[in-house]
């Protein structure tokens, strides 16, 4: 729980390779990302005056509103998954780094990207299966059962457009892995 | 294959995933995945992001980010460095003050912020120059940030509590209340150890001196006027009105707790902008940008681990578990023993949102059925979690004072914090013996019925 605190040196982006396909794909990448963050900062400080103004119109003009949790949920879920590229390219989804000191550097390699293999199958599965879920939610019009009734394929499809973004990340990583190995050799 | 063999395999498959270093969100989606599509029907896998979803579209679940935002901006200005310097101007004549004032500090901000690193960094850049500067010894003075700053999962608004509430299904409103209490009783166990630990320094140091030594800077006495004190109050005032008064929206019915957390936030950003004059976008950017990394990152680990209690709530794992904790007829204490300890040794390597979410369907039915009261316990868990992050291996607070204070070394910072551990214990032991203190104030506000 660092919330918001970062130690020095954490979160450094990882090395990439200057030119080439991969490095052209890598920069797209990080724009996107970039951009994605930008708008995820603007959904979670709308999500703050969403909820802060429905307090102040229950209590000052007597005029509650039924939709500020939803709208709330759905710009944070979908701030949440669109930022899990960005966070992925700066090594932020933490894990169990417990073991890595006793591998060698070249074990370590190997270690680190079964990490990304393993995780980028499951990822890509996920996405998969979020694809689905929107398209079900798009054709048949489902909404949420609240008054309100927004429809579902808009938090779905930022579920989605973030797995999908987070898989491709995750991909790009390998690659760079691999490509890094090809060169040291 | 029976529960007992599936629930085994399940156990080794996160052991195996999780310890290859993999990032926990993606280990705990993967097992349950890969379970799913072993052990259940076909058309479970057809909804497991509709699951995933499900569970994190909680409006209570999402005030998280929020909270974080509203500790990041508090922890990124000069909130906690003004606020430790008032309090020091006026507790610097009580016998071992300056490191009360450190303790208290943490303790407020901790309380605005909601966070322990967070509280570590922006009280212990300050505090702890300030304190060696006095004479304390590096291993005090790092014990006393390193503690202090545990008080931020303890005290409201909490995000262990949150989690808790939501994965024990109980009020968030008395659980955050019910933290207040023994909250304070670590202020209070930590404040006595603090002036003890002086009286000993100071001895030490006076007797140096008295033996021809050089003069410790603990010899030397600071005078401040009425008015250097009062001078110090007006950036202070306005942070501990903002605690004051999102506590007073929560539980004055104002706002929901989702309201409150969006309320902080943006009370916090007003605060910072007129206080300290952080109000650009570029200012603004990093403040924002941490938060949303911390929250992802957290995010994404409570929805794959709601997605994995899920798998093994379905293959009957977890109820076969309670059960089997149940028939060991354990007396209530051993009971408490067994899974407080198992909560110490998961602290050594995981987070407390996974702590939480991945026990929570297997100790609490036990904990019911022996009676303790599950607010209480969610405390009591929550300071068990808390000294996860001052003891090693991973002891996140340690590494915070070893960025702000590189030139002690880390043995002396463990050492520092071992008296605080302790004091942890202790406390736990004493909230055992008189539950009231936690329990005392929920049941004040909100009657001893609503429970």
């Amino acid at each position: 729980m660092s919330h918001g605190f970062e130690l020095e040196g954490h979160g450094a982006a990882p090395t990439q390779p200057a030119g080439g396909v991969l490095g052209m794909l890598l920069k797209l990448q990080d724009r996107v990302n970039k951009a994605v963050l930008l708008l995820s900062m603007l959904a979670m400080l709308a999500a703050c005056a969403i909820l802060t103004g429905s307090v102040f119109l229950r209590y000052y003009f007597k005029a509650p509103t039924d939709w500020q949790d939803e709208m709330s949920v759905f710009l944070l879920v979908g701030a949440m998954f669109m930022c899990g590229a960005y966070v992925q390219s700066q090594r932020g989804h933490i894990g169990i780094e417990a073991l890595a000191g006793f591998f060698s550097p070249v074990a370590n390699r190997w270690r680190v990207l079964f990490c990304d293999v393993a995780s980028f199958a499951f990822c890509a599965f996920f996405t998969w299966k979020t694809w689905s879920m929107l398209h079900e939610a798009f054709v048949e019009g489902h909404t949420t059962s609240s008054s309100w009734a927004p429809p579902l394929w808009i938090p779905y499809g930022l579920m989605t457009l973030g797995m999908t973004l987070l898989t491709l990340q995750i991909l790009l990583q390998i690659f760079t892995s691999l490509s890094n190995k090809g060169t040291s050799k | 294959m029976s529960v007992g063999a599936i629930g085994l395999l399940y156990g080794l498959g996160t052991l195996l995933l999780m310890f290859s270093g993999m990032p926990i969100a993606f280990a705990l989606g993967g097992i349950a995945v890969i379970f799913m599509f072993i052990f259940m029907p076909g058309a479970s896998l057809d909804t497991v992001t509709l699951n995933v979803y499900e569970e994190m579209a909680n409006i209570t679940l999402l005030s998280i980010p929020l909270f974080i935002l509203k500790g990041a901006a508090i922890g990124k200005s000069r909130a906690g460095a003004d606020l430790y310097l008032a309090i020091h101007a006026w507790m610097h004549k009580i016998p071992g003050g300056l490191g009360i004032a450190n303790i208290f500090a943490s303790a407020l901000f901790a309380a605005m912020s909601g966070s322990s690193p967070a509280t570590c960094s922006a009280i212990g850049s300050a505090g702890i120059p300030e304190m060696r500067a006095r004479g304390y010894s590096q291993r005090f003075a790092a014990g006393i940030i390193a503690a202090g700053g545990t008080l931020g999962i303890l005290l409201p608004p909490s995000v262990v509590m949150i989690l808790f509430a939501v994965a024990a299904e109980q009020s968030l409103g008395r659980l955050f209340l019910a933290g207040i209490g023994p909250g304070l009783l670590l202020v209070a166990l930590f404040s006595i150890y603090a002036a003890f630990r002086y009286k000993k320094e100071y001895k030490e140091a006076h007797g140096i001196w008295q033996d021809g030594g050089a003069k410790s800077a603990y010899l030397d006495t600071t005078e401040l006027t009425l008015a250097e004190k009062t001078r110090m109050l007006p950036r202070v005032l306005p942070f501990v009105t903002l605690l004051i008064g999102v506590m007073i929206a929560l539980y004055g019915g104002y706002a929901t707790p989702s309201e409150t957390a969006g309320l902080g936030g943006v009370l916090a950003l007003f605060l910072i902008a007129i206080i300290y004059k952080v109000w650009r976008p570029s200012q603004l950017s990093p403040i924002l940008t941490s938060t949303l990394k911390e929250s992802t990152m957290l995010m994404f680990i409570i929805g794959m681990s709601l997605l994995y209690s899920y798998v093994m709530s379905y293959l009957h794992i977890s109820q076969s578990a309670a059960e089997a904790i149940v028939a060991m007829s354990l007396s209530k204490w051993a009971l408490l023993t067994v899974i407080l300890l198992l909560v110490v040794m998961l602290g050594f390597f995981l987070p407390p949102v996974s702590i939480i979410l991945m026990t929570a369907p297997i100790i609490l039915p036990p904990l019911k059925a022996a009676g303790f009261d599950l607010i209480w316990f969610g405390v009591v868990m929550t300071i068990v979690m808390e000294m996860g992050l001052i003891h090693p291996p991973v002891g996140l607070n340690i590494f915070v004072i070893k960025n702000i204070a590189p030139d002690i070394p880390l043995k002396e910072i463990i050492w520092g914090v071992i008296p605080f551990v302790g004091l942890m214990i202790l406390a736990v032991l004493v909230i055992c013996l008189i539950p009231g203190i936690a329990t005392w104030l929920p049941d004040l506000v909100f009657g001893a019925a609503g429970k």
